[in-house]
């Protein structure tokens, strides 16, 4: 299959010693961590991107598969080939570009290794929210492929909440940049699409990350217990309290074992089951913190809580935790390891079904797992030399995947799909929902050579029609149907007369994009407007699209939650799906995250009047393409969001604002300053003071902060940031508390969407007062609203000449930003596009469109380049 | 008994669950990135051996001669498998089936078993190396041979004595200041030929230690041809010495390079239970001490030099993982008076040389070398002081290369 040409081409690109092809050097290329084989026909090991687009390039020509590779340490096949081609090698691609503490993000090349980032990180104070067990041997690159999780994930989400752009070389060679430092680019999610994605739909060759500054204080607890099931009662009442700790990891008595026989890492050898709880932030307030988990621990018979008393003692608690997998060689040559997600309240009963299984598969097994996110991973002891073993062994995990699947979990939490739990994606998804996720690979991919047979199992011939898979079950209540119903006959007959709908919920949103040809009909969701499921225990709801998003909020509210999306305007009558359509957020971005890091899964209906479910209902979940991040943000583009499930919070104790008055280039110096910080604004915005004169000038601005949660942490925060403000000599104003689900902004939006343009700019963090200033020199009498925690500026005006809005495009491109006209009338959309300058990786979404809505019926003139 | 085969190791083989966690700690992993250079690819390997999926031939030489046999892998492994013991049997089985290289025949089986034939070939190469008159060494093959397989030899020893150590010094019996201790003196080829400083430095702290010091006629400890996987050859070098270790003149053997040392304490790993030299070799290995060792327990030392000097610390990979001497070394220095010491960072990395492998693997041996070079630099320190004659050797050379000011030493050198 691989000709000699092609080698010696390939030894041209990178040298002969970059070139493996002997028998031996392929075989060790066969395997990676997890128990999948598969032998390449050759190694390529690009230097760097220029080398390795050129790689891609020849291959592709060759009609080649090929897959990209870090380190290997893959726990599901990802990076092994199914049947021969190419391995793309990246570690030689292991350099560190840049670190900035300012824009709070790093850039890397894929072969640096997570650890290797923290070490580079920790000495400017700061670090990478996520760190799976196996930092220390895997790569960036690998963690983007499988959107790896990690102990702290319960705290600050998973990989895909912290990638903001990539570069990616896509399967005909083609080397584009998707994403950046600045936030939320237009059109399509593309990098939340390519994060998961298993190396089937590019070659990261770079990647932007968001960092975060290291906390105050730490506490680390080992609580230990007689018995297991005990410990997995702690972690259910400790998240229903509504306590989110950093950590929250289980250790089981065989893996406590394995580990202490290698290294002496300080657990009890005599122990049922340990749990590893940190807590971290602000010295005040953690003890309490400890205090209530510690007491709902001994509510559940621990035996004993010990607090870990210095770094030393803390990290060897911690290096045995992530050895673990390793260290059970110990115990048998091989293990296989699920890594099942369930509902947090169902893991007690999860673990002994699990029990069960292997019982029965006569097998003995160790658990260490994330216990906070419900992500398991049982680990079955066995030889893989021993084919009856090895068939065993195969038959239990499937039957723990299945068992965790009925618990309303799903197959996989961060290690992937790869080869391993191709076929158990039947078990999460119907045929419907693999196809549309077949047809967005294949937008990537269209020749099928990127790492073909992984992900999504080839298309079962007999085509299921009837909607009974496990995600179809659920849904909405009988009149929920009819509405459904309804809307799949428009959508059909639009389908066949080519007439465009354009989805709607409230319909407080439809100014949005350019012009669409004129005779749109709405396709509206408003009557799927019910609460679905709501499980507050495990925080989590699942709600109709059209619902508002006060209703939304008013039902969280009886159980003291709420869902933390406060979106601009008119802010909470928008619906649930359109807030998701648009992922539309405020300022609270910067802490909360944006509707992409808050919903776990949807149901939408395509272009063929096909209810599709995407993701699940639990924290963690790899399943499959990340459809869930594709169709947020998607403006409706590509079908109508019909129900959305999301991740909710506890209402904070407290909300408070504190405000001071300076120069923009005061503000700007503080803002950067708060950001860098160890404290935990939720907001850092500013407006200009002397709104009176009209005109804005650069000497009176008015800058905002504000801190939600426990009473005790807000107090400190407000104290030690009236310090800084004063210190930095602004003029401190007021303190203003305010209502959780409104925020404090409500009057200044209402203002600033009256005017007949609003316009959003993103540029990287310490860009925003440069931009604003080059801004307001233009339009003088805009309204302004400049987020500087999210490196964003609002503003709205009456007047806008053609020729500054090139020169405002022009200079956000130049800054790695990018612009949107949220609102502009008619006359300025005939002219332009809203979406600014066109960039090179909106074809990618313009195919993405293609695929997914064949008749082009959704929402023209929603995605960027005017489509 | 020299019949060697890997499937007699398939269960410690198989024990590897690929979790890769050797890869941070692996050298020549870090500096390639290629899996053959790491113990996961090298046990994968010989498993596909065992299992018939590839055969014994010169496509696995590679994977297998690359290892620098540091050990780091198995210290880095939960379940500590020992890789590098399982690279050496293989390297064995390989000999065997593939064959080896004629500089490997004339080392193991002609120079390093008689002190004498090694002194001359040294003086040879001196005479070539420092006055150009190469007929001698060319005559006896040496440069030639040096020259195909060794390239680099040549720029790595700055600097050839044309005398041998022991001939400078006299062997047998020298008295010493010491109330009883009677020291046995175990010169290693390195120290012997080349780094001669450390041993003068050795043998003044051991007359002060020692009532006597028995300067031995050993000969080379038999590592090389060990880890070369001349495991025949290994024991015939070890027999030799055992019948003058064995003897009952002195209470300790000492040596100042830590990989005699930590070779030495295997000595009986070397001869199965029922071989004849089993017995000795238990007697003569729980005798033998690390020059680290002895100065440890030393108790009274000032710095040699009279100015105040900052100094840093390589841990050689045969005192560390092969003795376990990792907390020595840092000790001395702490408590040595008029020094300031500056940890280095991967102190205990290997630093390349890795006996011959700094001729034999050139631009492998520099990659490692640069790595410990940058770590160096960080230091500032102006003393890089370590234990082990073939470390020195090679961080010369980096020192050199790099055009650092700092001197490199042996731990001997720095106490009085």
């Amino acid at each position: 299959m691989l000709s000699d040409e092609l080698i010696s081409n390939l030894r041209r690109i990178v040298g002969p010693s970059q070139v493996s092809v002997s028998r031996a050097n392929t075989e060790l290329y066969s395997y990676d961590a997890s128990l999948a084989k598969g032998q390449p026909g050759v190694v390529v090991f690009p230097g760097n991107t220029g080398e390795a687009a050129r790689i891609v390039k020849i291959v592709h020509q060759a009609d080649i598969p090929f897959v990209p590779r870090g380190f290997g340490t893959n726990l599901s096949g990802g990076t092994v080939l199914v049947s021969g081609g190419v391995v793309i090698c990246l570690s030689r691609l292991n350099r560190i570009i840049d670190i900035s503490p300012q824009r709070r993000c790093a850039v890397l090349q894929p072969g640096v290794t997570n650890l290797e980032l923290q070490d580079a990180l920790a000495p400017l104070g700061f670090f990478y929210a996520p760190d799976p067990a196996s930092q220390k041997v895997a790569t960036l690159g690998g963690n983007v492929g499988e959107n790896s999780g990690g102990p702290r994930c319960l705290k600050y989400g998973v990989t895909t909440n912290h990638v903001l752009g990539m570069e990616v070389i896509l399967a005909s060679g083609e080397v584009v940049r998707i994403g950046g430092a600045a936030y939320d680019p237009p059109g399509y999610d593309l990098r939340g699409v390519m994060v998961g994605s298993e190396g089937t739909m590019g070659i990261v060759t770079e990647v932007t990350v968001n960092i975060l500054p290291l906390p105050e204080a730490i506490i680390t607890l080992l609580v230990i217990y007689d018995d297991i099931a005990d410990a997995a009662r702690s972690v259910t009442d400790i998240i229903s309290a509504g306590i989110v700790p950093t950590t929250l990891e289980m250790m089981d008595a065989p893996i406590i074992k394995a580990v202490e026989d290698s290294y002496a890492c300080g657990y009890p050898r005599d122990a049922a089951a340990v749990l590893i709880i940190e807590v971290e932030g602000l010295p005040v307030g953690l003890q309490d913190q400890v205090a209530q988990i510690s007491e709902l621990c001994r509510k559940n018979q621990c035996r004993d809580i010990h607090e870990a008393k210095d770094d030393s003692e803390r990290n060897r608690l911690w290096e045995g935790r992530r050895g673990a997998f390793g260290a059970v060689a110990r115990i048998a040559p091989n293990y296989l390891v699920n890594d099942c997600t369930v509902p947090r309240t169902k893991l007690p009963e999860a673990l002994s079904r699990v029990a069960a299984i292997v019982k029965k598969y006569n097998f003995e097994h160790g658990n260490v797992f994330h216990a906070g996110d419900g992500n398991l991973h049982p680990l079955i002891f066995f030889d893989s030399r021993d084919a009856d073993q090895l068939k065993r062994v195969k038959k239990a995990g499937w039957e723990i995947m299945e068992a965790c699947v009925g618990l309303g979990g799903t197959i996989s939490g961060e290690h992937g799909v790869g080869l391993e739990k191709l076929d158990a994606m039947r078990m999460v998804f119907n045929e419907q929902d693999l196809s549309a996720q077949r047809a967005l690979q294949q937008a990537f991919d269209p020749g099928k050579i990127l790492n073909p047979g992984k992900v999504i199992p080839l298309s079962d011939k007999k085509e299921n029609t009837l909607d009974l898979s496990p995600s179809g079950k659920i849904g909405a209540s009988s009149t929920g149907i009819a509405a459904e119903a309804e809307i799949i006959d428009k959508i059909q007959h639009a389908a066949s007369t080519g007439k465009a709908l354009l989805p709607t919920g409230c319909g407080t949103l439809r100014h949005f994009g350019n012009l669409s040809n004129g005779t749109a009909e709405f396709l509206n969701s408003s009557e799927l407007n019910e609460v679905i499921e709501f499980d507050p225990n495990n925080q989590v709801v699942t709600a109709g699209a059209g619902l508002a998003l006060d209703r939304l909020q008013g039902e969280l509210a009886d159980k003291n939650q709420w869902l933390p999306i406060r979106p601009l305007f008119s802010i909470q009558s928008h619906s649930i799906g359109g807030v998701m359509a648009l992922g539309a957020c405020g300022p609270e971005r910067m802490h909360y995250g944006a509707p992409r890091d808050l919903v776990l899964g949807l149901r939408f209906i395509n272009g063929s009047g096909q209810k599709i479910s995407t993701g699940g209902k639990v924290v963690k979940n790899v399943a499959g393409y990340d459809m869930t991040r594709l169709m947020i943000g998607s403006a409706g583009t590509l079908g109508l969001i019909t129900e959305v499930t999301c991740r909710v919070t506890t209402i904070p104790e407290r909300c408070t604002a504190i405000s001071a008055e300076g120069s923009l280039a005061a503000c700007a110096a503080l803002a950067g300053k708060l950001i860098t910080s160890q404290l935990s604004p939720v907001f850092v915005a500013a407006i200009p003071a002397n709104k009176a004169d009209a005109k804005i000038d650069n000497e009176s601005w008015k800058l905002m902060t504000g801190f939600e949660g426990f009473e005790k942490i807000v107090a400190e925060q407000l104290k030690r940031t009236a310090n800084m403000l004063e210190k930095d000599g602004l003029e401190l104003k007021n303190q203003e508390e305010y209502p959780v689900q409104d925020g404090i902004f409500g009057d200044i939006y209402i203002e600033l969407g009256q005017s007949a343009f609003v316009l959003r700019a993103d540029v990287p963090l310490d860009e925003v007062a440069g931009f604003v200033e080059f801004f307001s020199s233009r339009l003088t009498d805009a309204n302004m609203f400049v987020d500087f925690g999210c490196g964003r500026m609002l503003a709205g005006f009456e007047v806008m000449q053609d020729e500054v809005w090139r020169q405002i495009c022009d200079l956000c491109d130049q800054r790695n930003g990018h612009v949107l006209m949220e609102r502009a009338p008619v006359e300025f959309k005939k002219q332009n596009d809203v979406f600014g300058t066109a960039r090179p990786e909106w074809q990618i979404m313009h195919r993405i469109k293609a695929a997914l809505d064949p008749h082009t019926i959704f929402a023209p003139g929603r995605l960027p380049g005017k489509v | 008994m020299d019949r060697t085969d890997i499937s007699k190791y398939y269960d410690e083989i198989s024990q590897c669950n690929r979790c890769g966690f050797c890869q941070v700690a692996c050298p020549i992993f870090r500096s390639t990135g290629h899996e053959a250079g790491v113990a996961r690819g090298r046990l994968a390997l010989l498993r596909a051996i065992i299992e018939g999926r590839l055969e014994w031939n010169q496509e696995v030489e590679e994977p297998l001669f690359d290892c620098l046999l540091c050990g780091a892998c198995t210290a880095n492994c939960f379940a500590a498998i020992p890789t590098s013991d399982l690279v050496i049997k293989a390297r064995a089985q390989y000999l065997e089936k593939v064959g080896r290289k004629s500089i490997h025949r004339l080392l193991f089986d002609q120079l390093l078993p008689y002190p004498r034939r090694l002194h001359l070939a040294a003086r040879a190469v001196a005479l070539g190396k420092n006055t150009g008159i190469t007929d001698l060494a060319r005559a006896l093959g040496l440069l030639k041979i040096f020259g195909r397989d060794f390239v680099h030899a040549n720029e790595i020893v700055e600097r050839f004595p044309t005398q041998a150590f022991r001939d400078q010094i006299k062997t047998g019996v020298h008295q010493g200041q010491g109330q009883s201790l009677r020291i046995g003196y175990f010169i290693g080829c390195g120290v012997d030929i080349i780094t001669q400083d450390a041993g003068h430095a050795t043998l003044r702290l051991l007359k002060k230690i020692g009532k006597t010091v028995n300067v031995l006629e050993n000969c080379c400890c038999g590592l090389p041809a060990w880890s070369y996987g001349d495991l025949k050859a290994a024991r015939k070098l070890a027999a030799r010495n055992l019948s003058i270790l064995v003897s009952e003149k002195f209470d300790v053997i000492v040596t100042d390079c830590s990989s005699c040392a930590s070779f030495l304490k295997n000595y009986p790993q070397l001869f199965p239970e029922a071989d004849k030299h089993h017995e000795k070799s238990q007697a003569v290995s729980a005798r033998v001490k690390d020059m680290v060792q002895l100065i440890h327990t030393m108790q009274a030392y000032a710095p040699s030099s009279d100015s105040a000097v900052t100094v840093t610390y390589h841990h050689p990979c045969h005192a560390t993982r092969g003795q376990g001497l990792a907390k020595e070394p840092d000790e001395i220095l702490n408590r040595l008076p008029g020094v300031e010491y500056r940890p280095l960072l991967e102190a205990d990395w290997c630093c390349g040389g890795a006996g011959s492998y700094g001729f034999s693997h050139y631009e492998l041996s520099q990659q490692v070398l640069d790595r410990k070079m940058d770590n160096l630099k960080k230091t500032g320190a102006n003393l890089l002081v370590t234990s082990c004659p073939a470390c020195i050797m090679h961080l010369s050379y980096g020192v050199r290369k790099h055009g650092l000011n700092t001197k490199v030493c042996h731990i001997s050198e720095l106490v009085i």
